[in-house]
Order: C-alpha cells, then structure tokens, then sequence
C-alpha cells in the first residue's frame, strides 16, 4: 500500500514541481509582448541574460527602474517584480513614456548612444 | 551603420523636410506674386464658390466626363494617389517613429492594409510608365525628368515594402527607404510633384473661369 501511495502521489509531484523549476528557469528569448491586444510586429528578440553579459549590465534598475512622483529616479530601487505596464500605460501621462515609447526609448535609445546593438526595425522585430 | 543611420534620420529628415515645406511655401508665394505682377485678372476671375465645387467634382471618381471616359486611369489614380498620400502618414512604423522622437501618436493602419497600399502604389508607378511610353497624347508632353519623377516616387515604396518583409539585404533596405524618401520629400517643391500644391489652385482657377466667366458646365 506504501509503495503505490508513493508512485501515484509522490512521483507526479516531484515531477511537476521540476518541470516548473526547469520553466521558470528558461532564458528570457523574447520581449513579452502580451500586454499589447493587437501586436502587429513579432516580439522584440531579447535574451535577457545574454544581453546583459554583453552589456556588462550589473544595475538591474538600469531597466527595472522606478521613479517617484516628481520624475525622479529612485537610485537604491528596482523594480524586476512588477510588469513594465503596472507603470507604463497604452498612452503616455506627463514625462512618463508609454509602454511602445518606454521601449524603444529604453533599448533603441540606449543603442544609439552606445553605438552598439540593434537600432533598425527589424533587427529586434524579426520576422520568422 | 549606426552613424549612417544618426545622419540620414536625424540632420538629412530636418534638411528634407524644411526644404519641402519651404519649397512649397516658396513656390506658392512665388506663383501668386507672378500672377499678381503679370495677369491680375486670374484674381478677378476666381470665385470661392465655383474653384470649391469644381475641386469637389474632380476629387470624386467618375464624376466628370473626363473621368468616365478613362475608367481604368480613373480607377488607378485614385487609388495611386490616396494610397500615396494615405499609407506613409498612417503607417504604424512611422508613427512610433514620431512618437519616439516628439511623443506624438494617433491612429494606425493595419500593416497587411499598408503592405497592399504600397503595392497598389509600385503597380500605379508601373501603369503610369507604360502609359507614358504607349499612348501617343502622354507622349508628347512627356520629358526625361517625368520618367526620373516616377522613379523618385516608386522608391521609397519599393524599398519600403522589401524592408518591411525582410527579405534582402535588411539594414541597407532601411538606409535607402529613407534616403528615398527624403529625396522625394525634397522633390516635391521643384518639380512636376509639385501639383501636389498646385492643382487644387489651377482646379479653382479653372472651375472659375468656367462658371463664373463662360457661365458654361464644370464638365
């Protein structure tokens, strides 16, 4: 009776729980763009942990900034809990960029003044 | 690449733009003192209400005998010029452009309807030069520079349409659909493009003269 219990609870559980540990722990490939109902490009090419080995990025705030309600940056802060749209709404309100500006702003701009990464439509938005 | 692409969005869209604005300011001032220097009775012929009706006449399809004498020209033309006029400022990767650099967004159109616009544009290209080149009335006011204005024109839908498929040479399709685009920009005030500014004027002037001064049909 003890061994069939831990063949049909155990098992399965333990298997479960290292698909979701195996998942969550997948590398970041794309932007993910499902706050937008009606993307008309493919997602942004983005591998998170590759970017930032590049990068030589160590500040997370760098993306996952937040800024208080006088448009300051709040320096000791970041904000890797939250989805860029808990801030960023569809328009933008005062200095705070929409999510589409927020983005591009943030990479492309980035980019440009780097002079390094991708800056063209298509280099991000690629179609398959 | 990145500098490249700096100068000809950043300097080079100022340049083409303001020479296109002020080309076409220019010209317009420029022609109204002329008329004004050497036949002031154009300005006496020309009637609000006659130039309005007859502007309003030629901007439907088949609504004058020209137009339903030449059906298929008619239909290519309209749909030419609005998808020409329609697609680039309400093309969603040109409008995340401006939203970008000033934050100014307002609505777009779906890319698939673009992409069919920018079609219908590189076959009306197409159409007008076969017509330039076969019909005997188009030919005799035909010069060089009509062919090299449909060039000028195609360009930047060409380039446009490959860029946005992805399918050749992808950054350098980019560079050259703005470039393309800024030499039709820049094009526009000095020559035939022009009608751009031009034609509801001639088509008012026209309009009047017919109505006000032969009392004859708008035909």
């Amino acid at each position: 009776m003890k061994k069939s219990a831990l063949f049909t609870v155990a098992v399965p559980t333990l298997l479960l729980l290292m698909i979701a540990v195996a998942g969550s722990q997948e590398e970041i490939e794309f932007v993910d763009n499902s706050d937008f109902s009606n993307a008309q490009r493919p997602p942004s090419v983005f591998r998170h942990e590759e970017h930032n080995e590049i990068a030589e990025l160590e500040d997370c705030a760098e993306c996952h900034h937040i800024y208080d309600d006088n448009g300051q940056k709040l320096e000791d802060e970041s904000s890797e809990d939250q989805r860029c749209s808990e801030c960023h709404e569809s328009r933008s309100s005062g200095r705070k960029p929409s999510l589409t500006r927020a983005y591009h702003v943030n990479c492309k701009g980035c980019h440009l003044k780097q002079k390094k990464g991708p800056f063209l439509c298509g280099e991000c938005h690629v179609k398959q | 690449m990145v500098d490249v692409y700096t100068f000809v969005s950043g300097p080079l869209a100022w340049a083409a733009f303001t020479i296109c604005i002020g080309g076409c300011l220019y010209r317009l001032i420029s022609l109204i003192v002329l008329a004004y220097k050497k036949e002031r009775f154009i300005f006496t012929y020309m009637s609000f209400s006659y130039g309005l009706r007859s502007i309003v006449h030629w901007i439907t399809p088949f609504a004058t005998e020209n137009w339903r004498r030449h059906p298929v020209l008619t239909v290519v033309t309209f749909a030419f010029h609005i998808s020409l006029v329609i697609a680039p400022i309400f093309l969603l990767s040109h409008i995340v452009l401006w939203e970008e650099a000033w934050d100014l967004r307002w609505p777009a159109l779906p890319d698939a309807l673009a992409d069919t616009m920018a079609v219908i544009v590189i076959a009306g290209c197409i159409f007008f030069l076969v017509r330039r080149l076969k019909l005997p009335e188009v030919q005799f006011v035909t010069t060089a520079s009509d062919y090299v204005i449909l060039a000028i024109v195609a360009a930047p839908f060409v380039t446009g349409f490959l860029a946005y498929h992805q399918w050749v040479a992808y950054p350098y399709m980019v560079i050259a659909h703005i470039i393309s685009g800024e030499v039709m920009l820049v094009a526009i005030p000095f020559t035939r493009l022009s009608h751009m500014v031009f034609s509801p004027l001639t088509r008012a002037y026209m309009g009047s003269e017919f109505g006000k001064v032969r009392m004859a049909r708008d035909w």
